[in-house]
């Protein structure tokens, strides 16, 4: 048993950079599993509650079938609560004001074995509004629970569910998406839910500019990727044409500037965010009826066929925009054609010279 | 204007002293404007190309070094805006020349004679005759450089005003002239910027005969000897009228 609890306790460690070395194996007098036993003594009592300086009780009754199925039902007790080491029967209580205050300082104990993903979310906006006194801020336990901890990607629906318990409105726009509903439908791996445009731990001010000028990569990873949307029947030259117009070019150019916030239109501007919809669906912000009213949000002065000057993702074709393809096939040729002329022409005059030498 | 000039005259660029012989080939404002030409071509091929090539390397440390790509947009739609006065003040002032017939308009439009001389100088750079064409004022290589510059910034000035104010053209003009003057922008640019570099900068800098720079443009002067070997016809008739009613801005014994 404590070979076992000792390899689990690698395994957790192991992709972590380590804050410390690990405590040396000391002989342990008890396992793990009876660390628990033990704690559950008194932890299992619906009357055990803790009455806090804010008012708020805190209930410290413990549901050992929930631990026994967690992810953590290998660690004992202590491995999180390392302050009660060794501590039989009635212990010290911790001097916290509040129930957030609790929940704040215990996710600091995850650090010991999952340090990376901590150091991730002290980037994150979450730990930002936590800096900046604002306590709603979520903490390790807060999406991932305490006791009751699962992987939290198990089912892959899941995540959205999490994200949705604080930002419920953006959570049920999502669910209607095209990505929402492909989730919902069959778990689907393909779409995207929050943390995979998000980032899970170090999540960045959507609203900055360096996230904004990013936008067009991160919707590329997937519809740029052509086995991907040849699945859904989907044009994988979307980010090639974008980058290639006016828009994206700027955007593409502002990646290097320090603290550039693009005020062109990228991806998100036209599809929306979380309420992207199939883009030949009724409610389509770029359906061609629709189109004039999402350019006017930038162009106001666009009228009647200012649409017709974005090229809708195509390649210029013969049959979608003759005259755009006209002219870049006459110039395919001319271009050559002429320098090669010229060239040809300089390099006679040079041997003429050099034979008349 | 002058200003501009006395600072080009005063530069310290390779001339040679003018020589009593020498012959003045380009007045002062045909000198201001190839200057003022010049220096804005330059400019606008350098805040130009990184649009056209966003991705490289090269695109991204200029626009880097301009200040970022709306500080390099606003000088090239600036240069523009100066490129395309300077064009239409040409345009200008020329037909306005030929009306009051202050210039003999045919020394630079295209005519039988110029295709004669390009087969001649084919033959001649072929070997298969010893006969060299014999130019007017300006030879054939000239004048299709000087159309081919005027119609290339007549299409990047059209095109050039499509996308800087694209919503209002689109309001009497169909909407995918705009992708089309884009094409047509960024297209025309190149082959300009590659006709500047392979054929301009080799008659003007590294064509034997005048390397390493050709000043008349600079100086306004050339020498009797280029004279005889570049332009024989032009001499004959200066030679002959000398004294008599004289092109303002053509060539005139100084």
């Amino acid at each position: 048993m404590l070979a076992a609890s000792l390899l689990a306790w690698t395994l957790a460690l192991a992709p972590a950079a380590l804050p410390q070395a690990p405590p040396a194996a000391v002989e342990e007098a008890i396992t793990p599993a009876e660390e628990v036993d033990n704690c559950m003594g008194c932890h299992h009592l619906p009357d055990m509650e803790l009455k806090l300086e804010s008012g708020e009780t805190l209930s410290l009754q413990l549901d050992g079938k929930a631990y026994g199925k967690s992810s953590h039902k290998r660690l004992g007790c202590t491995d999180c609560h390392q302050n009660l080491k060794g501590v039989e029967g009635e212990h010290a209580k911790k001097p916290l004001r509040s129930r957030r205050d609790f929940a704040i300082a215990y996710s600091e104990g995850c650090k010991k074995c999952h340090f990376s993903n901590y150091t991730d979310t002290l980037d994150g906006v979450h730990h930002a509004r936590i800096v900046a006194g604002k306590l709603d801020g979520a903490v390790c336990s807060d999406c991932h629970g305490a006791h009751d901890v699962t992987p939290a990607a198990e089912p892959r629906s899941r995540i959205s569910r999490t994200c949705g318990r604080c930002h419920k409105q953006i959570s049920e726009t999502y669910a209607k998406s095209v990505h929402g509903q492909a989730l919902a439908e069959n778990e689907n791996e393909d779409v995207p839910t929050c943390t995979d445009c998000h980032r899970s731990h170090d999540i960045a001010n959507p609203h900055s500019g360096s996230w904004r000028v990013k936008t067009p990569e991160l919707c590329g990873g997937c519809h740029a990727n052509e086995k991907l949307m040849a699945k859904y029947k989907l044009s994988p030259a979307v980010l090639q044409t974008y980058l290639a117009d006016f828009h994206g070019t700027t955007v593409r150019m502002q990646q290097g500037e320090r603290g550039a916030n693009p005020v062109v239109a990228l991806c998100i501007d036209c599809h929306g965010v979380h309420d992207i919809s199939k883009v030949t669906g009724p409610g389509s912000r770029v359906l061609k009826a629709n189109l004039l009213v999402t350019c006017q949000k930038c162009h106001p002065n666009a009228k009647a066929d200012f649409p017709a000057s974005w090229l809708s993702h195509y390649e210029p074709s013969f049959r979608k925009a003759p005259l755009v393809y006209g002219i870049k096939l006459a110039y395919q040729f001319f271009i050559p054609f002429m320098i090669g002329g010229l060239g040809l022409q300089l390099l006679l005059h040079l041997w003429r010279l050099a034979v008349n030498r | 204007m002058i200003a501009l000039t006395e600072v080009v005259k005063s530069s310290t660029l390779p001339l040679a002293p003018a020589k009593a012989a020498d012959l003045t080939r380009f007045s002062v404002g045909q000198r201001v404007e190839h200057f003022t030409s010049m220096v804005l071509f330059t400019v606008l091929v350098i805040t130009g190309m990184p649009q056209k090539w966003p991705a490289s390397a090269i695109s991204a440390g200029v626009v880097h070094a301009l200040g970022g790509i709306a500080a390099s947009r606003i000088v090239h739609r600036t240069c523009g805006v100066l490129f395309s006065i300077a064009l239409v003040s040409h345009l200008a002032v020329a037909i306005f020349q030929v009306f009051t017939r202050r210039v003999k308009l045919f020394s630079i439009v295209p005519d039988r004679k110029d295709f004669t001389d390009a087969v001649i100088t084919l033959r001649y750079y072929l070997g298969l005759t010893k006969e060299q064409a014999k130019f007017d004022r300006f030879d054939f290589r000239q004048k299709f450089e000087y159309w081919g510059m005027l119609m290339g910034s007549l299409l990047m000035l059209v095109s050039g005003f499509v996308l800087f104010f694209p919503t209002w053209v689109s309001w009497l003009l169909p909407g995918q002239l705009i992708p089309a003057a884009k094409m047509l922008h960024s297209s025309e640019g190149l082959l300009a910027t590659l006709v500047i570099i392979v054929w301009h900068l080799y008659n003007a800098h590294f064509n034997p005969d005048v390397f390493p720079f050709d000043p008349s443009i600079f100086t306004g002067k050339i020498s009797r000897e280029r004279m005889e070997a570049e332009h024989p016809l032009e001499l004959r008739r200066i030679e002959r009228d000398t004294g008599a009613n004289q092109d303002p801005t053509g060539p005139r014994v100084s």
